[in-house]
């Protein structure tokens, strides 16, 4: 089961914290905290993948809690930038969509990830995120809307 | 940027979508095995009511197998109020006439059989009660107190009381002991029986004894009467004599009283009989103290809903409103983060 929807848990990590080598470390922990979990899991409350996508949520927000956090402390927060020249969401994405992706939040980010990406419907995603599914489709239009406004202001410019 | 970019757009962020590094599909598969699930909450609750009712059913079959049958007949005395409760039929009356026979008799229903009585030569004082219902209450008194004077008897008390469509009348009567049981038979006539006891003394013993006492008494006074030389003590002994054999007549005459009318305590009534309560056998004493074990389980389930449902409901409450903050917290956190 795990292997099954590894990828799935990645690309929406990956998409989550917009880099491949905290989306890596975040999915291990995901999974960890999924064997230890196992228990609780129920299949008629769920797919498998729903539940690891939910899982992967809390371990993505206790990171971002954990960031948060540490950047009051320190008062300064190093964003750690990955390699500009290779793209971030997915290979051969051209730079311009990838940039556009990039400068979208977390939260539109995730929404386009789950619809998009790993093409789950409305109610599965309501139920990963916690809301309900026309909050769904409406923070899912804002953030295309907002993919498309950048990649059009990314042509002319 | 038109809706065939768009779409191409969306479809280029599905096909080029990341698979997980190879070195991330290693550590994955390092990973232990899942255990499967133990503790579950629901069927473990199923099985904590299984037990409750287990638990009722079989104390409730403990006390049912158990307990001596007699508790039947306690609990069918308990139940039963004074005027529904029927006394047993006696069947046959003691050889011992000796010994008072004071068995209960009854029955239900014209088809009662008589209680076989034999007012043959020895003395024997009778005492019956009967409660009869009848559908006239006027015309049943009546008809009782005219059967009375037929068979030689009479009325020694009556109490005759009537209010709307219900009334009793108690009639004390005096039958002669040969015609009791003629009397017996016609006052069962008059309706349904509801009740019947009949006790039986023998008073031959006595009669006897007191036989004796006369006849010793009376040969002292044939012994010393006529005799004009009798000295004081023989003449005291003679006046004890006399004196003896006045009052053991006395006695043996209201012994021979008591023997010759039968007692009869009939009591007609309109009013219809209280169902006749069946006492529970084994099993039914089984599902009832079943029932009300469970059921007393479920109060003590209820006690405890009511005392502890307010602090269930503000902890549930609570947890919903931080679930609530928490989400918003969320929200707003991937919104911030870049």
């Amino acid at each position: 089961m795990a292997e099954e929807h590894l990828d799935d848990v990645y690309r929406y990590l990956l998409y989550v914290t917009g880099n491949p080598h905290l989306a890596e470390d975040l999915a291990a922990a995901t999974f960890e905290r999924a064997l230890k979990r196992w228990r609780r899991f129920d299949p008629r409350r769920g797919s498998a993948r729903t539940w690891l996508c939910q899982l992967a949520r809390g371990t993505a927000l206790d990171h971002f809690r954990a960031e948060q956090r540490r950047r009051r402390r320190e008062d300064a927060y190093a964003v750690e930038v990955p390699d500009a020249e290779e793209p971030i969401f997915g290979e051969g994405l051209s730079p311009a969509l990838d940039a556009a992706v990039s400068s979208l939040s977390a939260a539109e980010r995730e929404v386009v990830v789950l619809r998009v990406v790993l093409e789950l419907d409305g109610e599965t995603t309501a139920s990963v995120l916690g809301i309900r599914p026309t909050a769904v489709s409406t923070r899912l239009s804002r953030a295309l809307q907002k993919l498309e406004e950048r990649m059009v202001s990314d042509v002319r410019g | 940027m038109s809706e065939a970019r768009f779409e191409n757009v969306l479809r280029e962020l599905h096909a080029t979508a990341p698979p997980a590094p190879a070195e991330l599909r290693e550590r994955v598969r390092a990973m232990p095995e899942p255990q499967r699930r133990g503790f579950k909450l629901r069927p473990a609750l199923a099985a904590a009511a299984a037990i409750a009712v287990a638990v009722g059913i079989g104390v409730a079959a403990i006390q049912a197998f158990t307990e001596s049958p007699d508790r039947n007949r306690e609990a069918l005395n308990v139940e039963l109020p004074g005027a529904s409760r029927v006394p047993q039929q006696t069947r046959n009356l003691p050889a011992n006439p000796s010994t008072r026979a004071d068995n209960g008799a009854s029955s239900l229903g014209k088809s009662l059989e008589l209680t076989p009585l034999n007012p043959g030569s020895r003395l024997q004082e009778y005492d019956v009660s009967m409660s009869v219902r009848v559908d006239d209450l006027s015309r049943g008194t009546k008809s009782a107190i005219r059967t009375t004077r037929r068979l030689d008897g009479y009325v020694a008390a009556a109490d005759y009381s009537t209010g709307g469509s219900t009334g009793d009348s108690r009639l004390d009567l005096r039958v002669p002991v040969q015609r009791v049981q003629t009397a017996i038979a016609r006052f069962t006539e008059l309706g349904t029986i509801l009740s019947q006891r009949i006790a039986v003394a023998d008073l031959q013993a006595g009669a006897d004894s007191l036989d004796r006492r006369i006849a010793a008494a009376r040969r002292i006074v044939e012994k010393f009467a006529g005799r004009m030389d009798l000295a004081p003590a023989e003449r005291a002994q003679l006046e004890s004599a006399r004196r003896t054999i006045e009052r053991l007549s006395r006695s043996r005459a209201r012994l021979v009283r008591q023997g010759t009318y039968a007692n009869i305590s009939l009591m007609l009534t309109t009013r219809t009989p209280a169902a006749k309560q069946e006492a529970p056998g084994r099993f039914g004493r089984f599902w009832g103290d079943a029932g009300d074990i469970l059921g007393k389980e479920a109060i003590i389930v209820l006690y405890a809903l009511v005392v502890a449902g307010p602090f269930v409901l503000l902890a549930v409450l609570a947890l919903l409103a931080e679930r609530a903050r928490r989400r918003r917290a969320d929200s707003l956190l991937l919104k911030e983060t870049a």
